[in-house]
């Protein structure tokens, strides 16, 4: 016993700064929390009925973040779904149709289970035949959204029971409506299940090196169904919440959410390649638009304005990944070393 | 003895030239991926001629190329960004309708020269900002080109103010889009010659093979001494240029356009290009395929409409062709590999 080795994992920092550093270097927030921080400050300071009204302000970030928690776990396993915004249009149209002909309840087991089905479909091509996940689910994109023009017969399908709707939009417990509960309640079932449960926990271990997790005995392909369970279903939800509180299901509804969702989920600093990320990043990422989106909407900010802001806050948000930055500071290295290289010469 | 010695040193001699020259074998899926769109587009065309009422006459054929026009100059540009494996171009759909917005917009306002001035400073812009981001950062194509979509669209809408820009009634681009050379509509010279011009690029230029061989295997061809980042910033600029002619093209057709005029571009475009056999695994892929492939999906479309079949199940069966092309082509790659 006497000469035990210990192992020590990671960093081998002591005292409060080190351990402070160790914590921050293993976070994957980081960017989220800065972009969150000039956000909030510029909004308190010229638009502080963000704040005020923070009923809308939370509703906002519900229907920006619903999707884009969804879509985390399939970006920690590497791959991407693209067809989320489909889903919700699908999602939508078949809970109001159903829901016309028989009842709410049932209306909204049909859409899940629609949710389920395409994502069954989408982790079949991707899992089992080996297909891209880029490549399959923008076919999928393509075919759902044909798919909801054809269930709702190219018009927005109106929800027959309007007090449902009108109740639905009201605040529930407290100030906080529905939606709001529910994507609380989401984020902490998935932020859980990714960080607390061994199946979510494998979705990182997927991600990060597939064939190390394939010998370490993860069953990699049902991990790929899983996340991509989870997207399919978050995204119907995400449809029939739009839908009933608007009491109309609209097919061409969703294109906006593909941008937003996507920039929060990539804002909130999960690696595209996957392995790393958490759910507390996509929630602050989408904290961050919702507040940017709302405080715009208040200043009178138009549209196409407000399109090129998360258009380009994504962009920046997908080059500022750590590994574009290394990439590029590889490319510029290099030059740098030809330039001196030949000046040596 | 002597004799049998110099057989044998023969045949040890030959083999491994042998298993170089032959050919790996080929599985069902995967001739089916190689060649089976002269197959499909043969069976196609047969089923329209026999089956669709009102395919078969010049009008319609004219009318099938005047429509694949712009879509299939999209689909040969973005070609190049496939076959260097970075999937596709979405922004194509923000830069047709810009240049379109642009050429009629600009030319009305100053004239026709400053408005391809414009157009084409617009074209490099995108061009620069993808391939710069693709390239040298490294960032996800689809992703990438996702948020440049929405600037481009956002910016076109908010220059414009979302609404149809009209050309003079007699000016050169209603007549160059309405007029033809014999049977031919100029969109379909236009096709033609684009056609004729990147097959040339990627074939007999030094471009043209850097990006090939980029396809195959970047770190290789990085290792070779190659500036990658400027491989796919030239990818990403052909595709650039390609869909501001396409742009030009549409634009022509009805002298108008407005800032949604290139919905679904990307899409169709990416359908036609995998359809035709250019694999988006990268490397493996032509320009005459590409337009092979939007003769197929063009002809696809216009048997669709003519059968009355509904704008949502057209979307179905071109979502459902891109799986499926891309199916084959896996399967096929996975069976010839074992």
């Amino acid at each position: 016993m006497t000469n035990q080795t210990v192992i020590k994992v990671g960093s081998t920092a002591t005292g409060f700064w080190g351990k402070l550093r160790t914590v921050l270097a293993r976070r994957t927030e980081g960017r989220a929390v800065v972009l969150f921080a000039i956000i909030a400050t510029v909004v308190t300071v010229s638009q502080p009925l963000v704040f005020t009204a923070y009923q809308v302000t939370l509703g906002r970030i519900a229907l920006i973040g619903l999707v884009a928690l969804g879509l985390t776990a399939v970006i920690l396993m590497g791959e991407l779904d693209l067809s989320v915004a489909s889903t919700l249009a699908v999602s939508g149209v078949i809970a109001v149709t159903v829901a016309n002909q028989t009842n709410m309840a049932i209306g909204v087991l049909a859409a899940l289970a629609a949710g389920v089905l395409i994502s069954l479909i989408n982790a079949f091509f991707v899992a089992i035949i080996g297909i891209n996940s880029f490549i399959t689910t923008l076919g999928m994109l393509f075919a759902l959204r044909g798919m909801a023009f054809v269930i709702s017969d190219e018009a927005p399908v109106k929800l027959q029971n309007t007090d449902l709707g009108i109740a639905f939009g009201q605040p529930l417990l407290g100030p906080l409506t529905p939606r709001i509960l529910i994507f609380f309640f989401i984020f902490i079932a998935i932020q859980i299940f990714v960080s607390r449960v061994k199946a979510g926990r494998e979705l990182l271990a997927v991600g990060g090196n597939r064939q190390a997790a394939y010998d370490a005995g993860i069953p990699v392909k049902r991990r790929i169904f899983t996340g991509f369970i989870i997207s399919g279903v978050v995204a119907s939800i995400a449809g029939i919440i739009n839908a009933v509180e608007r009491t109309s299901a609209d097919p061409t509804s969703g294109s906006t959410v593909l941008l937003a969702s996507f920039a929060a989920a990539i804002i909130g600093g999960n690696y595209l390649k996957g392995g790393k990320g958490s759910i507390v990043g996509t929630l602050i990422g989408a904290a961050s638009l919702g507040m940017l989106q709302v405080a715009l909407t208040i200043s009178g900010v138009q549209i196409p304005i407000q399109e090129i802001f998360i258009g380009g806050i994504l962009l920046i948000a997908v080059i500022t990944d750590p590994s574009s930055l290394r990439a590029v500071w590889g490319s510029i290295s290099t030059t740098l070393q030809g330039i001196r290289n030949s000046l040596a010469k | 003895m002597a004799k049998e010695t110099f057989t044998e040193s023969m045949t040890v001699a030959k083999d491994p030239q042998d298993s170089k020259v032959t050919k790996p074998k080929t599985s069902v899926l995967g001739f089916i991926a190689d060649k089976g769109i002269f197959f499909f587009t043969g069976i196609l065309v047969l089923t329209a001629v026999l089956f669709v009422d009102g395919f078969a006459s010049l009008q319609n054929v004219t009318d099938v190329f005047h429509r694949a026009a712009p879509i299939g100059i999209v689909a040969l540009g973005m070609t190049f960004v496939v076959i260097t494996g970075n999937y596709l171009d979405l922004s194509v759909v923000a830069q047709a309708a810009a240049a379109g917005v642009i050429l009629i917009a600009v030319s009305n306002a100053f004239n026709l020269i400053i408005a391809f001035a414009v157009a084409f400073v617009v074209a490099i812009i995108f061009g620069l900002v993808n391939g710069i981001a693709v390239g040298y950062f490294k960032a996800n194509a689809v992703i990438v080109t996702l948020a440049t979509t929405y600037i481009g669209l956002g910016l076109l809408r908010l220059l414009s103010g979302g609404s149809q820009v009209f050309g003079p009634a007699d000016g050169p681009i209603a007549t160059f889009g309405t007029s033809k050379l014999g049977p031919f509509p100029f969109s379909a010279l236009v096709l033609i010659a684009v056609t004729l011009v990147l097959t040339f690029v990627l074939t007999r230029t030094n471009f043209g093979f850097m990006i090939r061989s980029f396809g195959v295997n970047n770190s290789a061809t990085r290792l070779a001494g190659t500036n990658t980042g400027l491989i796919v910033i030239g990818a990403f600029m052909v595709t650039s240029m390609a869909a501001m002619f396409a742009g030009f093209v549409l634009a022509a057709f009805s002298n108008t356009a407005v800032s949604n005029m290139a919905t679904g571009f990307d899409f169709q475009a990416l359908a036609a290009i995998i359809v035709g056999g250019t694999s988006v695994f990268g490397g493996k892929g032509s320009v005459p395929r590409t337009l092979l492939g939007v003769v197929f999906v063009s002809i696809l479309s216009n048997v669709l409409v003519l059968a009355q079949v509904s704008y949502g199940f057209q979307q179905v069966a071109i979502g459902s062709l891109i799986v499926l092309a891309v199916t084959v082509d896996a399967l096929g790659r996975r069976v010839s590999k074992k």
